[in-house]
């Protein structure tokens, strides 16, 4: 027992620090090669690969426009909602915040499907219906960046608004209401005390939606790629697929990329901590409601007008396509058939896909969640040496964007002698490597809610530490291990940025799949599928939902 | 033969020292109360006797066992000491019933199903929880818990019952029964206990002995009367009950050990018995009259009133600056009239 806690944190360190700062090493040593990019380790060095990133300010250009536009939108619907939900008396509020989790499970890939299908030119359902009623162009054309920008921007609308409305309600109704108190009407209370208290908020809210932006990759990939749209992320899948691929100038770009979100995510923390008044003391206030009188059904329209086009338009339009042979809102013209959902079955490399994602889905959070579980109580539960280093190298991955990862992991594995690419294996490793910081957040959440003093209690009554963990530790450990195995599933069956990389002939999964599909092959197979991963994906969250409510509600 | 006895006690987080040279012994069914301001060492004192804090030097003995060393190395882990205690947060498991919280240390225990149900029982009844056994223990108030974790700290036949401030999360009204209660039951059961908390008042009117902690030492242990009328350090009469500090010197011993005090405004006091070289005369406010009916007399003036109930306090001008003065509700005086304070030599006590 004692030789085992000696010993289990270096061991750890090693596994997981290997797993972490391995592919990572690789993309840095790649990104100094200016030899052959194929030859391993590099035969020559220099920084060239970096200053060639300079001499192309257009795919920059293309970055910072999408980012700018789609946090500008995020904001505001972050904002809008979040106002609405926490300020406002509007019917059936409770209910409508519930339903602000959605649009982030919906996935900026699945968005990106649904809103080619339904705004893409010429046989968009909707730009189908507007020359339906005589107009001549389109629409929309959502092939364009204000196209990714728009559905970039209502997914990360509920990440805002989760941020921005957490500033809301940590905002104590007395400071507000001394204001009144003391002589200033409504409008001067609303200047001078409620914005000043929740501008830190929305402004770490916009920093932090930015960065995220910058390393987005599904949207740009599947509204962007078509029209030869491209921003950093999709500029560096494409310089892998180019014979010979360019691995070197891919990781300079990469590596880049991280590191301006590092600091724009540093920037954001900075102002979070530092320039918020309203969250020092850490509670939650529920400030009252405003009157909003006759107002209040408009507002209650605008704040489901968002669920609507962030999550139910999308699902309809996918569902509509899916199954009809040829998309389109004519209904003259419909012919329904389950065509699409067979061929989505049945194809030779669909079919399995599916599979493979389950089975990855399963493992990786099977295995998962018990040592993610331990590495969280030894970082937040006890006092051994190099707990905080530990927390820092778990959390690395989350600073750096998923495809960039991928990128990193695909070099590492291709150049080791260990036959593990193109296998199911590495793509387990990889995700497992890729969700520590998701899995280490969900369960510190519940260990550090589990008062310390409930194990101690069990000791002091005579129980060993075996008898503590079996009879006290876990069992009020379990709902949040469940929601971290639940967590984790739903992220592996989404997964996209590590998969495109590290997916081979005999290890297909879902979401590459799916645009391989809808690049090369139908829209109306491409929504079947979609379809049925977010039914996958949405069954998972009902039961995470279910769980959550155990969690935070009554007994029993 | 002694229950509980701390040797010489240090305990250190990094360079800060919590606890320094502590010692003292506790008797079989004794209550002896740590009390001090937060941050005194108290509480961690009562964590290392449970092994729950590991000391730095010292040594704690518990019937006669040595359970912690620092040499020859000794550590008897938590789960052996067979001590019990109550915590502040009650600790009460949420995901079991009242029925499973109490009966937990007697099923580590390996105790037959029987002889678990009828000690839960019994133990449920002398806290009157009785009826709420079969209760999920998540939606009880505050005072239940308490309850049900002093229930589940004496149902396994502890030798020592530790309490770490109890009460402080209960309001005023249900402080005060649950005093009343937890002495009773101590008192029936004779369990040695070792009681934590920052209320003076609670410390005196439960304990046998207390123990008075500051800065991580111990500042002075005694029953509560002689905490209370013969405190050896400003700190104690200061922390304990109400008290006024007068400055001054000495002036003359007399045969008989009384003493006569200066003020350092001239008033002379006399006082029974104390140092020659004290600087400072502590009087409690309770036991100041407003009548020249004791042998120190001096002339005042009340300047204000503020009438509490159980009692009143005045504020009194004299010449050495303002007194407390506390007296019964029946004597009512008005603010601005001209007094006469006084008191007994014996309650002045020369620090």
């Amino acid at each position: 027992m004692r030789d085992l806690r000696v010993w289990i944190v270096p061991i750890l360190l090693l596994v997981v620090g290997a797993l972490v700062l391995y592919p990572l090493a690789f993309l840095i040593t790649e990104s100094l090669n200016i030899g052959d990019p194929q030859i391993f380790p590099p035969e020559e060095w220099g920084a060239g690969n970096y200053l060639e990133l300079i001499q192309e300010p257009r795919v920059i250009g293309n970055t910072l426009l999408v980012a700018s536009i789609a946090t500008v939108l995020a904001v505001l619907f972050g904002f809008i909602q979040a106002w609405i939900l926490t300020r406002t008396q509007i019917p059936g509020r409770d209910r409508l915040e519930r339903l602000m989790e959605l649009p982030y499970y919906m996935t900026p890939l699945i968005g990106a499907l649904a809103w080619g299908v339904l705004l893409g030119p010429k046989t968009g359902l909707g730009n189908q219906a507007w020359r339906a009623f005589g107009f001549n162009s389109d629409f929309f054309n959502i092939y364009s960046p204000q196209g990714i920008a728009w559905v970039m921007a209502l997914f990360e609308g509920t990440v805002a608004f989760v941020m921005i409305s957490a500033a809301m309600k940590s905002m104590d109704p007395s400071l507000e209401e001394s204001s009144r108190v003391l002589g200033a009407g409504k409008l001067r209370t609303a200047l001078r005390i409620t914005l000043p208290m929740v501008a830190p908020g929305v402004l770490s809210a916009t920093i932090f939606v930015f960065a995220e932006m910058l390393g987005s990759f599904a949207a740009a990939f599947v509204l962007g790629i078509p029209g030869r749209f491209y921003v950093v992320t999709t500029a560096i899948w494409e310089s892998t697929l180019s014979y010979p691929p360019d691995y070197g100038h891919a990781a300079a770009m990469g590596l880049s990329l991280s590191g301006a979100m590092v600091v724009t995510l540093g920037l954001a923390r900075v102002i979070m901590r530092h320039g918020s008044y309203a969250t020092i003391t850490g509670k939650a206030f529920r400030p009252r409601p405003m009157e909003v009188g006759a107002l209040r059904y408009p507002l209650m329209g605008i704040a489901w007008g968002y669920i609507v086009v962030a999550v139910i338009l999308p699902l309809a339009a996918l569902t509509l396509t899916s199954f009809q042979k040829f998309a389109t809102v004519i209904i003259p013209q419909m012919q329904f058939t389950l065509a699409n959902f067979r061929t989505a079955f049945s194809l030779g490399s669909i079919g399995p896909a599916f599979a493979n994602s389950m089975i990855l889905g399963v493992s990786v959070s099977t295995l998962g969640v018990p040592v993610i579980g331990v590495l969280a109580w030894i970082i937040y539960r006890t006092t051994m040496p190099g707990r905080v280093l530990m927390e820092y190298v778990v959390m690395i991955p989350q600073a750096v964007p998923r495809l960039v990862f991928g990128l990193g992991l695909l070099w590492a594995w291709i150049n080791i002698p260990i036959p593990l690419y193109g296998t199911l294996w590495l793509l387990g490793i990889a995700y497992f490597t890729v969700f520590l910081p998701l899995g280490l957040r969900t369960i510190a959440g519940v260990v550090l809610q589990v008062d310390k003093s409930l194990e101690e209690c069990a000791r002091v009554c005579g129980a060993s530490w075996l008898q503590q963990m079996r009879t006290v530790t876990l069992p009020l450990l379990r709902p949040g291990l469940v929601a971290a195995w639940l967590l984790i599933f739903i992220a592996s069956v989404r997964e996209l940025g590590v998969s495109v990389f590290l997916m081979g002939p005999n290890s297909k999964v879902i979401a590459p799949s799916i645009v391989s599909s809808w690049l090369s092959a139908s829209s109306e197979l491409s929504a079947a599928m979609a379809l049925l991963q977010t039914v996958m994906v949405f069954i998972a969250v009902a039961i995470l939902f279910r769980v959550a409510r155990t969690v935070t509600g009554a007994p029993g | 033969m002694t229950r509980i006895e701390v040797v010489d006690l240090a305990v250190r987080y990094g360079d800060t020292t919590a606890v320094d040279s502590v010692s003292f012994a506790i008797a079989p069914g004794e209550l002896v109360t740590l009390l001090g301001p937060s941050g005194c060492g108290k509480t961690t004192t009562l964590r290392a006797i449970a092994g729950l804090e590991t000391p730095h030097s010292g040594s704690i003995h518990l019937n006669g066992d040595t359970v912690w060393s620092a040499r020859p190395k000794r550590n008897i882990p938590a789960e052996k000491r067979g001590v019990s205690m109550v915590f502040q947060s009650y600790a009460i498991w949420p995901h079991m019933t009242v029925f499973e919280n109490v009966a937990y240390g007697l099923r580590v225990r390996g105790t037959s199903a029987a002889d678990i149900r009828d000690n839960v029982a019994r133990v449920l009844d002398m806290v009157q929880m009785g009826a709420y056994a079969d209760r999920p223990s998540s939606n009880l108030s505050g005072g239940q818990q308490q309850r049900v974790a002093v229930a589940r700290a004496i149902a396994f036949s502890p030798t020592v019952v530790l309490f770490d401030e109890p009460l402080s999360n209960l309001d005023a009204k249900l402080r005060a029964e649950m005093r009343v209660e937890l002495r009773e039951l101590q008192r029936r059961l004779d369990i040695t206990s070792l009681y934590v908390t920052h209320d003076q008042e609670e410390a005196l009117a439960i304990s046998d002995r207390v123990i008075v902690m500051n800065g991580g030492r111990i500042e002075q242990i005694g029953s509560p009367e002689d905490i209370y009328n013969r405190p050896v350090s400003r700190f104690v009469a200061d922390f304990v009950g109400s008290a006024n500090m007068i400055e001054g010197h000495v002036t003359s011993v007399n045969g008989d050990g009384s003493l006569v005090f200066q003020t350092n405004a001239g008033s002379l006091i006399h006082a029974a018995a104390g140092k020659r070289d004290s600087t400072t005369l502590a009087l409690r406010s309770s036991y100041i009259h407003l009548r020249p009916d004791e042998a120190n007399t001096i002339a005042g003036t009340i300047h204000r009133r503020m009438f509490h109930g159980d009692f009143i306090q005045y504020v009194i001008d004299w010449p050495d600056g303002q007194l407390i003065v506390r007296r019964p509700p029946t004597e009512l005086l008005e603010e601005g009239s001209a007094i006469t304070v006084s008191f007994a030599p014996e309650y002045c006590v020369l620090l």
